[in-house]
């Protein structure tokens, strides 16, 4: 049915011109389309919502280039040995086979907003009558001085979970005892606020486990202050002693320049040669193809109405996760499959007349440290006129007992079986 | 987890939820005094919790099953998170942004769930 459309639609480009195609969404005549841009926790969550809820009344497409679905999150345990490559990677096939998810297998390299179609890589197109847009981040290469897409290889930033993670753990391990690391932190707003902490605790858990202790991890950070930062400096102490050194922005004086050739580090006033590793994760906006679509505003990210996670600038359009400006939440994937759980029911409810409720949002990040002791934050959320706000919020606290810290790891362990369950099966 | 649940408060937080479910008429209540939630409304509701809970019904790690929990239960085990007579901080934030027509909703819809087997 679809692959029939799309020929149709194609051709019909060609021989009836764009009057038609630029039409409203043809309910009444025929299933209404939605099309998703990126299988993450946002995307795939909305995928999988809108064609199990609305029983095959609406024809779903998943836009995904991968085969396979590597998580960002736990992506840290994996560089730590917690875990293997294979238990953070998941199929997409039950979204097919399950719930009769349609999966477009390429690159969505374009939206034509004026005729409501996306433009795959090879140059076919889909038509929506609404268009899911979650496409996660886009790193600025240009915003580290000395560092590029040309360089990530040798100074990888591992915040696309997949190759680059494999890269990392395997630099990590080829780290000698008394090596240097530094990891460049990024700047607000960014993927996974906790992300580069939990990801140091997993480094020097790796280092400490390999009996690599005079290895030392510094973090260049432009950041005052970070998430969690309590809980991870008392948790560095505790664990690492000596060998995790977080310096802010009045401390460096600025991260002046990174050298690949030489593996060199330089800050107002430090420079670090012959590093063993240098992660560098730098400035992040939202997905390319957002970006392209002119979704976003000056920051970077697309704005959205707080309501339902409809786009600001286009009301034919969802933008979800990382790439959306969510107000007080994180941009997570807890986030993320929140966010889509909303988009879903309120775009059943405009191609169905579904019921439709006021939109709520949770979210919680866990963190580990070490073996069980993993700490958490999180809250629950509210569209306000403004943006989307935090009504009530928690954080874990310092000097809690091992119970409580072993009983946090344990709910960040079926948390991460729950989310997967919940986007893909 | 359910095996857990304080039996000395249950009577007290079964008959605070009886007595707000009648006074604020969020959903009709039986003959036999268990209330019944707006399913629909439990399910999209129950968005926020299946995010760790698997709405199967499959356990994993520290995050236990709620589905087919008796609606009465499910009432007073969240109620006592959100009198944080339960200590989860997650738990309280969730429950205690839940009026009483919310959870009845919830442990309408969960109630109702069977265990189901995995998606082929």
């Amino acid at each position: 049915m679809t692959t029939n459309r799309r020929n149709f639609l194609i051709g019909g480009s060609t021989m009836l011109g764009a009057g038609i195609l630029g039409a409203p969404a043809v309910i009444g005549q025929a299933k209404p389309r939605v099309v998703v841009i990126g299988g993450g926790p946002g995307g795939a969550t909305a995928a999988k919502y809108i064609a199990k809820d609305s029983n095959g009344a609406i024809e779903v497409t998943l836009v995904e280039p991968k085969a396979q679905f590597t998580t960002c999150f736990h992506s840290n345990l994996y560089l730590g040995g917690v875990k293997t490559f294979e238990e953070i990677t998941h199929s997409y096939d039950k979204l097919a086979s399950g719930y009769g998810v349609k999966l477009a297998r390429q690159m969505a390299s374009a939206i034509d907003r004026d005729k409501k179609q996306v433009v795959l890589a090879d140059g076919s197109r889909l038509s929506y009558d609404r268009l899911v847009v979650s496409p996660g981040i886009e790193l600025k290469y240009d915003s580290v001085p000395g560092w590029g897409k040309a360089h990530e290889e040798k100074m990888p930033h591992a915040w696309t979970a997949g190759p680059q993670t494999q890269l990392l753990r395997r630099q990590l391990e080829a780290v000698p005892d008394g090596g240097v690391i530094v990891m460049v932190a990024p700047p607000n707003p960014y993927r996974c606020p906790p992300g580069p902490y939990e990801r140091v605790s997993m480094m020097a858990y790796a280092l400490k486990k390999a009996g690599k202790t005079k290895s030392k991890i510094f973090i260049i950070d432009p950041k005052e202050t970070f998430s969690k930062q309590g809980l991870f400096q008392q948790g560095w102490e505790r664990h690492y002693p000596g060998m995790v050194e977080w310096l802010g922005p009045k401390v460096h004086d600025g991260l002046k320049s990174v050298d690949p050739a030489t593996m060199t580090v330089t800050t107002g006033f430090e420079t670090y040669k012959n590093c063993a590793l240098v992660n560098v994760i730098p400035a992040q906006s939202a997905g390319k193809i957002a970006l392209d679509a002119a979704l976003n505003n000056a920051s970077g990210f697309c704005p959205i109405n707080a309501e339902n996670m409809q786009s600001t600038v286009d009301p034919g359009i969802y933008v979800l996760g990382d790439a959306s400006i969510a107000g007080d939440m994180p941009k997570s994937g807890f986030s993320a499959n929140s966010q889509a759980k909303v988009a879903a029911m309120m775009i059943r409810g405009e191609l169905t007349g579904s019921r439709t409720f006021p939109a709520r949002y949770t979210n919680t990040c866990w963190s580990l440290i070490a073996d069980d002791d993993t700490v958490k934050v999180g809250g629950v959320y509210e569209p306000k006129p403004d943006k989307i706000t935090a009504s009530s919020t928690f954080v874990s606290k310092t000097d809690e007992t091992a119970d409580i810290r072993k009983a946090t790891q344990a709910e960040n362990v079926g948390w991460y079986s729950g989310i997967i369950a919940d986007m893909l099966t | 987890m359910a095996a857990a649940l304080r039996p000395d408060i249950v009577p007290l937080l079964g008959g605070v939820g009886l007595i707000l479910c009648i006074a604020t008429a969020a959903g009709s209540v039986l003959a036999s005094g268990v209330s019944k939630g707006d399913k629909a409304f439990g399910e999209y509701l129950s968005s926020a919790c299946v995010s760790c809970h698997q709405a199967s019904g499959k356990a994993s790690g520290g995050i236990p099953p709620i589905i087919a929990w008796p609606e009465e239960q499910f009432v007073a085990v969240m109620n006592s998170y959100r009198l944080k007579e339960r200590d989860n901080p997650v738990m309280q934030t969730i429950a205690g942004a839940l009026n009483d027509e919310e959870l009845a909703a919830l442990a309408a819809y969960f109630g109702a769930l069977a265990l189901q087997p995995d998606v082929k």
